[in-house]
């Protein structure tokens, strides 16, 4: 009879490969992770010292680069058609402000025209997207 | 003695790998900036808006032109960072002044915009957008 006998059963877990486990979480959810994102235009915005904050819910996006292409909700509209486009986004919901995200160097007759549009359509309030200063 | 067996180790340790890689992550995640996009507000007038006669010294006529200059009606050319300069000693002198930026339909939203932004941190709250007529 051997009473007494010192457990040999270790009680400790291992942790040396709790990083490679972490890690491979990491790139897991990295990979399956899908942002919904508006793409736009590839534009360069205009500088602006003064800016505040965007509230992105209350946001509706119009996008018009260099080549006076106008852009919303990721389709390439006429600027005829704005305004139809706006009034029905404001049924849905009366306090959208209109965004515009136009490049620095396109001329300012078509953000007239856009301008021009969002008054027939009674979208009044606008925000001018810019970058600020620091890079 | 010959072939005497080398007690160099020839594996280095891969312990503080995780630790490195932390570091890294963490240099990464601070030293990156993205560019911050920021809105200038601005209300347009709607349809039901009436037009309003101004009195002549209550107006202030920023003009941008096709060629890049930009030029206060009033007084003659001047540069897009003395603007803020300008209005805030015009806004002391009369607070019921309203700035109107007249641009026109070749010249780049870029330059409107930073004038916008000159007028903000002036804190002019009357702001009006106009488009030169072309020619």
């Amino acid at each position: 009879m051997k009473l007494g006998k010192k457990q040999q059963v270790q009680n400790t877990i291992p942790t040396g490969s709790m990083a490679d486990i972490i890690f491979l979480l990491l790139i897991f959810f990295m990979v399956t992770t899908i942002f919904k994102m508006e793409e736009g235009l590839p534009i360069s915005l205009p500088r602006a010292v003064s800016g505040t904050e965007l509230d992105r819910e209350k946001l509706m996006n119009i996008w018009a680069d260099r080549l006076n292409r106008i852009s919303i909700n990721d389709k390439l509209v006429r600027t005829e058609n704005i305004q139809a486009i706006v009034s029905s986004r404001f049924e849905e919901n009366r306090s959208l402000i209109v965004a515009f995200n136009v490049d620095r160097r396109t001329k300012y007759s078509l953000v007239s025209q856009i301008m021009d549009q969002l008054k027939e359509a009674n979208a009044v309030n606008v925000t001018f997207v810019s970058v600020g200063e620091e890079e | 003695m010959i072939r005497k067996r080398s007690k160099v180790s020839t594996q280095f340790s891969l312990s503080s790998m995780s630790d490195i890689n932390f570091l890294l992550l963490i240099f990464f995640l601070v030293s990156t900036m993205f560019a911050v996009e920021k809105g200038l507000p601005m209300a347009l007038p709607g349809q039901q808006s009436r037009s309003v006669r101004l009195r002549r010294e209550n107006v202030m006529t920023i003009q941008a032109f096709a060629n890049g200059s930009v030029v206060i009606r009033e007084t003659g050319p001047v540069l897009i960072r003395d603007i803020r300069a300008i209005v805030e000693s015009r806004l002391i002198l009369n607070p019921n002044l309203v700035v109107v930026i007249e641009t026109h339909p070749d010249a780049e939203y870029g330059i409107m915009i930073n004038i916008l932004d000159e007028l903000r941190l002036a804190n002019a709250d009357r702001i009006s957008l106009r488009t030169m007529r072309a020619g």
